[in-house]
């Protein structure tokens, strides 16, 4: 009993010290040196002793002294100045229609996200529904394999709509971004909101509906308050450091039982079959001289097919001509060569000009010539 | 190549006695100039026997000719044997697009505590640009007394620092919330690479801007085609934020933002924007896309969603043993090595536990090698194997008091539709021939 008890306290010893090390050599703070708590509820490591953590660190004073570069004009602050604030900051003025909205997602935006933004072949579904309906399911959790879902959308979940058309500016259509207009960005947005059943100031959006940056800024997204900590305004930073100190509020656990932490026998879930492992190379322990790869003969168009046209030609779900579907060629051709090898070069539909990827109009000739001799 | 490949080892001994052959001729002087134990078996051939070693006995082309010169790979590669040593893909990870997703980290194949630069994961939303440095700016504007744009070199000329850092995505592991996927480590936990850093402190470079009292957050956005950009507080700006452009001793790879990305110690690797060209200062945060509809953790809390999720938690794996790296080569009462990564976004490790029964009980491992902040900590438990089923977890607390939650403690705190953030604790399923499967104890 006395000896176990002995024993104990070394142990204590040992844990103490080790936790004093750790504290010498790190300077470890729960605050930042202004008193307030560390912003993400971890560790700080000030500079002490001209040490942060194990690191040394240089200390002279002039150290501050050291500035390059020159201000920015005010042209290259407009230029590069994209993002669109909730607030409207960086909105442009600008209107469109959700019936224009919709010629426009038919022609640059259906080949992924398919019709009425349904979504599929892994791109995002952009509604599901009425989107305040939709925003009910954010309750849902699948508990069991029967179970619906949680429907995450832009219509049921995003908070703000200023991220949509800044998202769809300046990265939509994917392949070839900035492309669109303010006016088709806006046409877009109607049409996005339109297909979602979300209202403004109660009405809702007809396909002669005209969206402009006066109504837009009245939009409210259903799940605007869905989201926590809450960050806006004077106090936002300090609600991030409050729940980020309460463990409850993200799940974190400070107890460490180290005997008997559940009753009786593990509960254990396996994975279903194989599971997932289409893995790309395959998993492999083998430590062998790779075979040699087959040779494509050389063919760049092939290869240059494969790297960046065969994404959305490999089959015909996105709208394009498949490659080695014969008929889809024959009336792709009726066009003429030329005109086929043009559209290829300046977009045509879906298509952004060269597909999006950075080739030559020789190399891309060259492409559309493998295309329809792989198609015959 | 070399004949000494093709016959078999009785030969060999036969046609090392012919003294008139050329081969031979060449072999005895190279034996001259190597160890004894090569010239003892050219000089005086052996009788090759069973339980003899080949791979001793024969002798290898490479240990007979010559090699490559140093003019060949100027820039190295690793060998070929080890082809097998990749970043790995699937469909499944993908969003329709190669170019907007993930190729993830060989950890079973990962030694020590750095990840090389072309095995460090790799995630991107419009694919990897291939940057000019020459035609690259960094600018800085919005809440200041006044902007900034630098050129590399010039941004170069500030003072660096280098700091090993992991890089996690949070939605490592997040594809298991509801159950066990993954019969391999490198897709269970492999969104995630550890690697030095040089760069410059952005404190560093904002002392001469002026930064005004009432800017509190600050916009990073690529100049890739994806044009991503994440909210950053102001506390993390001031605290340790980073700009750099080495790793590992050399520039970024441009997977890894070439020629320059934020670096946020232990925040989510999706924060730390590669290809960066923009940071605005202002008072509102920026709702960017990725804070919205993806890098938001849905609870089981009334529908509610945690934003501006920013550490990933204590974390840990065995990677040996492993599915890739099973014990099936073991015997019965061979003493054998646990090894793993443990690593917290929130502090530094301060210890890692051991269970051998889905963890119910544990004991504690040993800490080896560096131990530094928001950076993978490698553990050890030497351990003598009896050829028993086992479900081997790992459990790691950091300095700031966090402890691995188990699967149950964390569902029944944050729900399964986080997609993100998810840290319980990982099991091994070890079957009596050694085999090791991914499972998740939900006791």
């Amino acid at each position: 009993m006395f000896k176990s008890y002995r024993k104990l306290l070394s142990t204590v010893a040992i844990v103490a010290l080790a936790s004093v090390s750790v504290a010498s050599a790190g300077n470890a703070s729960r605050t930042y040196e202004n008193g307030k708590k560390v912003i993400d509820g971890g560790m700080t490591y000030p500079t002490k002793n001209g040490m942060t953590s194990v690191y040394k660190v240089n200390t002279q004073k002039n150290y501050k002294d050291v500035k390059f570069g020159r201000p920015a004009t005010p042209n290259e602050i407009k230029a590069w100045d994209i993002d669109v604030m909730p607030d409207g900051t960086g909105l442009p003025e600008g209107k469109g229609s959700v019936e224009e909205g919709d010629e426009i997602y038919e022609a640059k935006c259906a080949s992924c996200h398919f019709d009425f933004g349904s979504g599929g072949a892994g791109y995002p579904a952009l509604q599901q529904g009425n989107a305040y309906e939709a925003k009910e399911t954010l309750k849902l959790q699948r508990l069991n394999p029967e179970d619906d879902g949680p429907q995450r959308n832009f219509g049921s979940y995003w908070p703000q709509a200023s991220t949509a058309w800044w998202y769809i500016k300046t990265g939509m259509p994917h392949p070839a971004p900035l492309s669109l207009t303010d006016d088709e960005t806006y046409a877009l947005m109607a049409y996005m909101l339109a297909i979602n059943e979300i209202t403004i100031d109660g009405e809702e959006l007809e396909d002669e509906y005209v969206l402009d940056r006066e109504k837009f800024l009245k939009i409210v997204m259903p799940n605007k308050d869905g989201f926590v900590p809450v960050i806006d305004g004077k106090d936002g930073l300090e609600n991030v450091r409050k729940f980020y100190d309460d463990a409850k509020n993200f799940g974190g656990i400070k107890k460490r039982c180290m005997k008997n932490c559940f009753d009786g026998e593990p509960k254990v879930a396996r994975i279903q079959g194989v599971g997932i492992s289409d893995f790309n190379p395959p998993l492999s322990a083998k430590k062998e001289k790779p075979a040699k790869k087959e040779s494509t003969g050389g063919n760049k168009a092939k290869e240059a097919y494969d790297a960046s046209c065969a994404v959305c030609h490999a089959t015909d779900a996105m709208g394009a001509p498949a490659v080695g579907d014969k008929k889809a060629w024959e009336a792709t051709l009726k066009k003429g060569l030329d005109v086929v090898k043009k559209n290829a070069i300046v977009g045509i539909n879906g298509m952004p000009p060269k597909g999006g990827a950075n080739l030559t109009d020789d190399e891309m000739n060259a492409i559309v010539d493998y295309m329809i001799e792989a198609s015959k | 190549m070399n004949k000494i490949d093709k016959i078999s080892n009785d030969e060999l001994s036969v046609v090392t006695e012919e003294p008139a052959s050329r081969r031979s001729f060449f072999k005895k002087t190279a034996a001259y100039s190597m160890s004894a134990f090569a010239a003892a078996s050219v000089l005086a051939p052996v009788k090759v026997k069973a339980g003899d070693d080949p791979a001793i006995m024969e002798e290898q082309p490479w240990a007979t000719a010559w090699g490559t010169p140093v003019t060949d790979n100027l820039y190295g590669l690793p060998s070929p044997y080890e082809s097998n040593v990749t970043r790995r893909t699937t469909e499944l990870l993908s969003s329709g697009n190669m170019r907007a997703s993930i190729a993830v980290t060989p950890i079973q194949d990962i030694t020590g505590i750095i990840v090389p630069n072309g095995l460090f994961f790799n995630r991107n939303h419009g694919g990897t640009p291939e940057i000019d440095p020459n035609k690259h700016r960094l600018m800085i504007h919005g809440l200041l007394e006044k902007s900034l744009v630098l050129t590399m070199d010039e941004l170069k000329k500030y003072p660096n620092v280098t700091r090993i850092h992991f890089i996690e995505c949070p939605a490592n592991g997040g594809p298991e919330w509801r159950n066990p996927q993954f019969p391999s480590i490198q897709f269970a936990k492999g969104f995630m690479s550890c690697a030095e850093w040089t760069g410059v402190y952005l404190k560093d470079i904002l002392k001469d801007l002026g930064l005004k009292p009432e800017a509190r957050w600050m916009l990073a956005e690529g100049g890739d085609s994806s044009h991503m950009g994440r909210t950053v507080p102001i506390d993390k700006v001031l605290d340790d934020a980073m700009v750099v452009w080495g790793q590992n001793g050399e520039a970024l790879r441009p997977e890894q933002g070439y020629p320059i990305r934020l670096l946020l110690p232990g925040w989510e690797g999706n924060l730390m924007v590669k290809w960066l060209a923009r940071l605005e200062f202002a008072s509102e945060p920026f709702y960017c896309k990725e804070e919205t509809a993806k890098y938001t953790a849905l609870t089981n809390k009334d529908g509610k969603a945690i934003q501006h999720f920013y550490a990933n938690e204590v974390n840990s794996v065995i990677s040996s043993p492993c599915p890739e790296k099973p014990w099936t080569d073991l015997k019965k009462g061979d003493t054998v090595e646990i090894e793993g990564i443990a690593w917290s976004g929130m502090g530094t490790i301060d210890g890692v536990d051991i269970s051998f029964d889905g963890g119910k009980n544990w004991v504690e491992a040993s800490l080896k090698g560096l131990v530094l902040p928001q950076a993978w900590t490698r553990f050890s438990y030497i351990y003598k194997y009896e050829g028993k089923p086992l479900f081997l977890s790992s459990r790691a607390r950091d300095d700031a008091g966090y402890v691995q939650p188990s699967i149950k403690q964390e569902r029944d705190a944050i729900g399964i539709e986080g997609v993100y953030h998810r840290n319980g604790i990982h099991t091994w399923e070890v079957t009596e021939k050694g085999e090791v499967h991914n499972v998740q104890i939900l006791s």
